[in-house]
């Protein structure tokens, strides 16, 4: 039975070619950019579940209320890492200290510690932490040699499997041997780990024994005082079973009160994040990994991805129950012959279950083609396999999901056919399960693919916005060259800055801390014009030398950049600052002072106009420029346009031989900025690429429709014609209706999208205005798709001659 | 065998009501070979379709194999005509994408016969019609004569005890058409099998033992041969 229902099934997908082709090809890519989607989902809520305790890990936080903004710290100041062991007695701790783009340097002669130019340098981008020994009572992981008691003893340091082949050629080599990390840390290498898995949050790569620290506090930002927080220095935290998280948040505020201070505590106070939380809270900034994933867009995609599966069902329904009035006499002649109802719908749902399974076999083949080409789309890693546990128990449910949603409807439309009226031809579409029906699923499809375009049209504005916006600086043809701050590297820089403008392709240089530009921020609280108390906020720092001004191009509003050899240690700020302080003309505060914490009074020198201090989510901050050399260890090189290339490789060459000791790592600051975006510009690729998807599917579907529709009314248009109806009067016959329908879907979707893009707008304190342009885009553009797919065939139908469709009646 | 007591099918329209049949009373024994006879529109097809249960009837009792049709839930009539009655059409109504094997063999499906059963039954039926050379071919491959003898074969595969014919040989040419009557008069003589045909030739229907006359939803004559 089950032979000869596949068997027909088989037949008829055969005989109707153009037909199946449509459902395969609408449903293939729809299950394809599923199957896809699914994917990165599962990857993005992979993130530390390998981790045994995962549900019992939290890491320590911090929330401070600066004005009437609460700021959320992921780490905690250096003492109170003792403090909690000591106050919490029943809980496991351990303490990570990270050290982002770190050097380590392999000395090419193991016995001899001492710089050559043949040692091997790296820059560890992420993955290098100090850490202490505890750590892997909380986390578990597999060694290779050693064990986590290595880390005990200070200057020791543990690599994982990879980065020690990467170093050592073999990681069986690399037992006892030794390396230098940021040029002051010499490490014995104690034990191997093996590689984590590419879904953590916790990178190891670089592991040094946490007590290395304790003489280093200052080279990376710490200092042994409960007043400074460094968002590097994080703690994890296991509490004992029988302790709830509230508990212990109510006994962290009782710690916080008795190191901090009651007045203190009234603004700042710690709390637990559970480890499951640390991958999707944006508020922290980023994770010791290399991104975090906003919920919401796992939500966007897990949304897009159901609208697009439902867009390719609903074109399966229309289709399907549209051709079964061509399948009718079959149905009839069923009956007659003893079929029971119940027997034609397992045939017509077997029949959609031949092409679904058809369509999912040519499904994983695109989406295997496609996968190589995600890590454009979504952070994930190059190894992201297509098929898993998870992937085969989503696609098997997806088919049953599909099968039943578009297979059941019109096998009951079908097998409910009267057989006498089956027999006779009597089945026309218009009896076939309703135009009401068929209407709504049309105008679902349209809602769909048009939520989809003004969301494509508002992401690619937004993006092309963000990406030409003036930021209030030059940033093209700037090189940035990270650099060291010790005592040597900033004895050369004087005569270093001389030698590159010695070259002609170089226009400017400036030693500094912070582009203009930055994801960083330095803030810090502060007093204005010789007044005894300080602001209730708290100002920004970039620190810079006298041609900060120039290399960035950045423009005065008022007074003057400082100059190098300036005594009085002038400070520029800009507008923002001026008139958060609530002068208005900038003219007028020059010569007023500020004092920085507990440091001495600067005078205010110059105002320039508000440049970004941020990305373009964050509103500008008032800043100020100031130098400070011990502060300047970055490099920016404002380069002449002209032999671009040829100057880059001779500026890296003249930075190489000055810092032998330092890896070069040079990007271009037009190239950073537009990093910032990276979420952003993919979620607008998605964007792009699944409303290309829908309108594609969209237009599969009304292309079979239509096409079904000339068959069904050769007759009407054969008599209208007779009777002297004009090509034009036909084709409008044709296509009125769908007009309609995309109109009732454009007054569907537009409220939607406005809603879905006016939130991710938000995002942005800099963005474009929703304006009616957008959603006007949006209706000419599916009204002008749906013309082209209706166009030919309804054309067609009216240039037929009536002699030709009438005679077969 | 069967028999109809009074009845009357009728369509309404709004305030349109349009009477097919009228009052019909019809009793057919077991081997009897009956014609309905009649004009375009007296209602032959529709009292053909009550007989074999694809339509219901407005009004009357209706009997068949003593079972009161009428009476009768959808399924139980379903599974009276399915096991007893067989039909062949005016335009043989072959599943065209289904092999003249298949064909033949999809009845047997409907009635959960075994596989090896299925083969024996089918390759009896072939023989029998002389159309093993044809069974792999789709009807579409076939004269309308042949189309018919797969529909009659068809038909006859589960051992219907009665055959209903409506206009078997309307499609067919005259030379066709003799062949078709020549197997139903066998079939009946020979077999004994009840057969009921519509008709719209005299000469077809001379070749069953009673033929009945309908005009404008009644019975007008009824006679035996």
């Amino acid at each position: 039975m089950i032979k000869n229902y596949f068997k027909i099934a088989w037949r008829n997908i055969v005989r109707h070619k153009a037909y199946s082709a449509i459902n395969v090809a609408g449903l293939a890519i729809g299950v394809a950019a599923c199957l896809l989607i699914f994917v990165v989902i599962q990857f993005e809520l992979s993130y530390d579940k390998f981790q045994p305790n995962y549900n019992k890990i939290y890491r320590v936080v911090m929330q401070q209320k600066s004005g009437d903004v609460t700021e959320f710290y992921p780490g905690i100041p250096y003492p109170m890492s003792e403090a909690l062991r000591v106050d919490f007695p029943g809980s496991k701790f351990a303490t990570v200290q990270t050290s982002y783009g770190s050097q380590i340097t392999v000395p090419a002669n193991t016995n001899n510690t001492t710089i050559s130019s043949a040692d091997k340098k790296f820059t560890e981008d992420m993955g290098v932490l100090f850490i202490q020994p505890q750590f892997f009572d909380i986390f578990k992981y597999k060694w290779l040699s050693g064990g986590a008691d290595v880390l005990e003893a200070p200057n020791t340091v543990v690599i994982n499997r990879s980065t020690a082949n990467k170093y050592f050629g073999d990681w069986k080599n690399a037992g006892g041997k030794v390396i230098r990390m940021d040029n002051r840390l010499t490490l014995k290498v104690g034990g191997i780990i093996e590689d984590v898995p590419s879904n953590t949050d916790l990178p190891l790569r670089v592991l040094v024994s946490y007590s290395t620290l304790k003489s280093h506090l200052a080279e990376y930002d710490l200092e042994d005082s409960w007043g400074n927080n460094s968002s590097n220095h994080e703690i994890f935290m296991m509490p004992p079973d029988n302790q709830s998280v509230s508990t212990i948040n109510t006994q962290l505020k009782i710690f916080t009160q008795k190191h901090y201070g009651k007045n203190e505590a009234k603004t700042r106070f710690h709390l637990l994040q559970p480890l499951s939380d640390m991958h999707f809270d944006t508020r922290f900034g980023n994770t010791l990994g290399d991104h975090i994933t906003n919920k919401a867009t796992i939500r966007t995609l897990s949304f897009i991805a159901v609208l697009i599966i439902l867009m390719a069902s609903i074109n399966f329904i229309n289709l399907s129950t549209a051709q079964s009035v061509g399948r009718s006499k079959e149905v009839g002649i069923r009956k007659v012959l003893g079929s029971s109802r119940v027997q034609l719908i397992k045939q017509s749902i077997g029949e959609t279950g031949l092409i679904v399974i058809f369509a999912l076999i040519i499904a994983i083949g695109i989406a295997k083609l496609a996968l190589p080409y995600l890590k454009n789309i979504a952070s994930v890693p190059d190894d992201i396999n297509l098929i898993s546990e998870g992937s085969v128990i989503f696609l098997s449910l997806m088919t049953l999901a599909i099968v039943l949603i578009s297979g059941i409807y019109p096998a009951l439309v079908v097998s409910g056919f009267r057989p006498v009226l089956a027999l006779k031809n009597k089945i026309t579409a218009a009896s076939v399960g309703g135009v009401p029906l068929r209407r709504v699923l049309v105008v679902t499809q349209f809602s769909i693919s048009q939520l989809l375009i003004i969301g494509t049209i508002v992401a690619v504005k937004q993006m092309n916005f963000v990406n030409t916006a003036d930021l209030g600086f030059n940033k093209e043809a700037v090189l940035i060259i990270p650099g060291s701050t010790d005592s040597i590297s900033l004895q050369k820089s004087a005569s270093f800055k001389q030698m590159f403008l010695q070259n002609p392709g170089v226009k400017s240089v400036s030693f500094i801390s912070d582009q203009p530009s930055s994801q960083n921020n330095w803030s810090a609280n502060f007093y204005f014009d010789n007044s005894g108390t300080d602001k209730n906020y708290h100002l920004y720092m970039k620190f810079g030398d006298a041609d900060y001004f120039k290399t960035f191009g950045l423009r005065f509003k008022a007074g003057q950049p400082y100059s190098q050899k300036d005594t009085t240690s002038g400070i520029v700020i800009n507008e923002t600052f001026a008139k958060k302080l609530g002068i208005q003309n900038a003219n007028a505060i020059i010569g007023k002072t500020i004092k920085i914490g507990g440091g001495k009074w600067h005078p205010i020198v110059g105002v320039v106009e508000d440049f970004k201090t941020n990305t373009l989510r964050e509103a500008v901050k008032p800043t100020i420029i100031i130098q400070d050399k011990k502060e300047q260890g970055e490099i920016a090189v404002k380069l002449n346009t002209r032999n671009l290339s040829r100057t880059v490789a001779s500026v890296q060459k003249a930075w190489e031989t000055t810092y032998p000791e330092y890896a070069y790592n040079g990007y271009f600051l037009d190239q950073n900025i537009a990093d910032f975006y990276k979420q952003e510009n993919q979620l607008a690729l998605i964007y792009k690429i699944f409303a290309m998807i829908a309108i594609f599917i969209s237009c599969l579907g009304l292309y079979g429709l239509v096409s079904f529709m000339v068959v069904q009314r050769t007759k009407e248009v054969g008599v209208r014609k007779v009777l002297g109806a004009s090509i034009s009067s036909i084709v409008y016959l044709f296509s009125k209706e769908f007009m309609a329908l995309i109109t009732v879907s454009f007054l569907i979707a537009t409220p939607l999208a406005y809603y879905m893009m006016n939130s991710w707008l938000q995002n942005f304190v800099f963005r474009i205005p929703l304006s009616a342009t957008v959603f006007i885009l949006a209706i000419a553009a599916s009204i002008i798709i749906a013309w082209l797919t209706v166009g030919y065939k309804a054309i067609t139908a009216a240039l037929a001659n009536p002699v030709k469709s009438l005679r077969s009646e | 065998m069967l028999s109809l007591k009074n009845i009357s099918k009728y369509h309404k329209a709004g305030s349109l009501k349009t009477t097919i049949l009228q009052n019909i009373n019809l009793d057919v024994d077991a081997g009897e070979f009956v014609s309905i006879m009649g004009p375009s529109g007296s209602g032959k097809s529709t009292l053909l379709n009550i007989i074999g249960m694809l339509d219901e009837p407005s009004e009357g009792y209706q009997y068949f194999l003593n079972e009161p049709v009428h009476q009768l839930k959808d399924k139980q009539r379903s599974a009276l005509y399915k096991a007893n009655i067989g039909f062949v059409f005016q335009a043989y109504h072959l599943i065209d994408e289904l092999t003249v094997y298949e064909n033949i063999e999809t009845p047997l499906l409907y009635h959960d016969i075994k596989s090896g059963e299925r083969k024996a039954l089918v390759a009896d039926m072939l023989d029998r019609f002389q159309i093993v050379g044809k069974k792999d071919l789709f009807p579409s491959q076939l004269s309308g004569g042949q189309q018919q003898l797969v529909g009659i074969a068809r038909a006859l595969i589960v051992s219907p005890k009665l055959l209903l014919a409506d206009e078997p040989t309307g499609n067919l040419n005259s030379k066709q058409g003799d062949e078709i009557m020549e197997l139903f008069s066998k079939l009946n003589k020979e077999e004994g099998m009840t057969i009921i045909q519509v008709t719209h030739s005299e000469k077809n229907a001379a070749y069953g033992t009673r033929i009945i006359n309908l005009l404008d939803g009644t019975i007008e004559s009824s006679k035996n041969i």
